[in-house]
């Protein structure tokens, strides 16, 4: 068959308006941004947009953003986005009623774990925790009992919002574990010790990470070391989030490379060469 | 068309419909942007460069956003000839038929490869209107030296396969002695030139003192060479009579404008589909205004229209 257009499981990636709902800073440069637009009907957990920020012609490109949570019913989809350039900064002062468009829905995302039966673990690293909130959602739903980790540098960059609402979802014998580097809040350190050990309590079917690469690095080791299946959420300079440029390349164990736009953002772990 | 203005075109034999192609590189093989809109409304696409045997390409990262454009090193990652057209062939085929011209990009790192390339091309796909032999890769056999950086080696890469290709040859100059290489294409048998591929440069990260790509240099592409590309494309006019298919930084019908009146026939969008997926069939309507709002009754007239 000849191919077509790039499509996830409900829709073709295509171009959208929205209008800006709400963008505020929840934590020290990260902000909640919530759009009105029709690219909420095919968006999968763990799919990304490709969104364009109106005003500076000297930055052509678009910001891929992973969501947390989309409602299809009005058309809203919930993001959250550190500051991390000049792009992300015009984003920020975006008002409500702004507009713009958004290319989407853009990639492969979450997959449920083959064993439903089992726990799953979520490790959430920064400004991962948006997509990993996502899966925790799907797993929710499927009736998958999940722990969640999630660590940031320190606690004024804790997206508290979104992880009071994870708490919400976690089985009552599950937990949310909180780590951050400097201690000043949850448990002092990395994500990948409160890692090693939970998996040393409890036996997991499938990690779901999203985060810093050096940290997904270790987490993907982690659940190598214990036969655990994993996904991971990675993060490129994006070109154009739709196959055409080549320019999001991801480094496989099989050699080669593949595109992280297409084959992934999420990837299964154990086929990239960290 | 409705404003009564004739937009077909004539590259060097590729008979477009209208004169809007897309750059390689920038637009996958086509089936990438069906999603957005109907891709057979333009004139014609170029594929992905593609090579006789599958190129890995760089490491990452091959991206990264400058001032009004980006620089790429993504190293024509390719899955080689057989494998394009295993996965996209029909596809091209199908496009063909619809009323788009497809034309094919031929990369190689030596002359040897550049024929192996051509050669699969004409066998596995047939029905493409026109090749590209992008000459702008490094000559593994000679340091790494662009392949068509001089007049003289850009005449050897064309006169070696310019027997293997049966249909209109287009040759992809790098923006280096734009006159004089052009014209040695042209001697050595191309049908029409496109120009410029992208700018060699470089860009550093301060903070870790590293490139901001995965090599040192790569290549600058967007609205930042438009002047550039639109003063090449003049030049090469001036010095050849084939056809110009004018690339660089279009991001407007004002830009596509632009590279007509310098001396193009057809115009090729590359980097503005990457943001701006719907880029191609808006520069189309805004080229279309355009000539109507000029009286012509032809795009045709407006070639090389140019008053200094």
């Amino acid at each position: 068959m000849s191919p077509r257009a790039p499509a996830g499981p409900r829709g073709t990636v295509g171009l959208h308006e929205f209008i800006v709902m709400a963008n505020e800073e929840v934590a020290r440069d990260a902000y909640r941004l919530e759009i009105s637009s029709s690219v909420s009907q095919g968006l999968e957990a763990g799919q990304f947009i490709n969104v364009a920020v109106p005003g500076d012609a000297s930055h052509i490109l678009r910001i891929p953003l992973s969501f947390s949570r989309t409602d299809p019913a009005n058309a809203c989809v919930e993001l959250f986005y550190a500051i991390v350039g000049e792009g992300t900064r015009r984003l920020s002062a975006m008002r409500a009623g702004a507009v713009s468009t958004a290319v989407g829905p853009c990639g492969k995302g979450w997959r449920l774990p083959d064993e439903p039966a089992a726990r799953c673990l979520l490790v959430a690293g920064g400004i991962g925790l948006p997509p990993i909130f996502a899966a925790a959602e799907m797993l929710a739903r499927a009736g998958v009992r999940f722990d969640a980790i999630v660590g940031a540098q320190t606690e004024a960059k804790l997206v508290f919002p979104l992880i009071h609402d994870l708490e919400r979802l976690v089985a009552d014998d599950c937990r949310v574990v909180v780590a951050t580097d400097d201690g000043s809040s949850g448990s002092k350190g990395f994500t990948t010790t409160v890692m090693e050990r939970l998996v040393s309590e409890h036996a997991y079917g499938c990690v779901y990470t999203c985060g810093p690469e050096i940290m997904m690095r270790g987490i993907a080791a982690i659940a190598a070391r214990g036969r655990i299946a994993c996904q991971a959420s990675l993060e490129r300079m994006m070109g154009c989030g739709f196959g055409a440029c080549g320019g999001c390349n991801v480094p496989l164990i099989s050699g080669g490379y593949a595109s992280c736009c297409m084959d992934g953002p999420v990837f299964d772990a154990k086929a990239v060469a960290w | 068309m409705v404003s009564g203005v004739g937009m077909a075109v004539d590259l060097g034999g590729v008979k477009m419909r209208n004169p809007i192609n897309t750059a390689s590189g920038t637009f996958g093989f086509g089936w990438q942007l069906e999603g957005f809109y109907d891709v057979s409304t333009l004139g014609a696409i170029t594929a992905k460069g593609t090579s006789a045997e599958p190129w890995p390409g760089n490491p990452a990262p091959r991206l990264c956003e400058v001032s009004s454009g980006i620089m790429n090193t993504i190293g024509l990652a390719n899955p080689g000839v057989a494998g394009v057209i295993e996965k996209s062939g029909a596809y091209l085929a199908e496009l063909e038929r619809r009323g788009c011209r497809v034309i094919m990009q031929a990369v190689g790192h030596t002359i040897e490869e550049y024929r192996s390339a051509v050669r699969l091309i004409e066998e596995l796909a047939p029905f493409v209107s026109g090749i590209e032999l992008n000459i702008s890769c490094p000559n593994i056999a000679r340091g790494g030296k662009l392949v068509g950086g001089t007049p003289e080696d850009a005449a050897e890469v064309v006169r070696a396969v310019r027997p293997l290709v049966s249909r209109p040859l287009l040759v992809k100059m790098a923006p280096v002695r734009v006159p004089e290489i052009a014209r040695a294409c042209e001697g050595a048998g191309a049908d029409a030139l496109s120009l410029i591929n992208t700018i060699n440069a470089m860009s550093i990260d301060v903070r870790t003192r590293r490139s901001r790509l995965s090599k040192p240099t790569g290549g600058l592409s967007g609205p930042a060479i438009h002047p550039i590309a639109v003063r090449m494309v003049w030049e090469a006019a001036q010095a050849v009579s084939i056809p110009i298919n004018g690339i660089g930084g279009i991001s407007s019908g004002a830009d596509a404008a632009e590279m007509i009146l310098a001396g193009a026939t057809a115009v090729t969008v590359g980097t503005q589909n990457l943001p701006d997926p719907t880029a191609a069939p808006r520069i189309l309507g805004e080229l279309e205004a355009w000539a109507s709002e000029q009286g012509v009754s032809g795009i045709n007239e407006l070639v090389g229209a140019f008053e200094c």
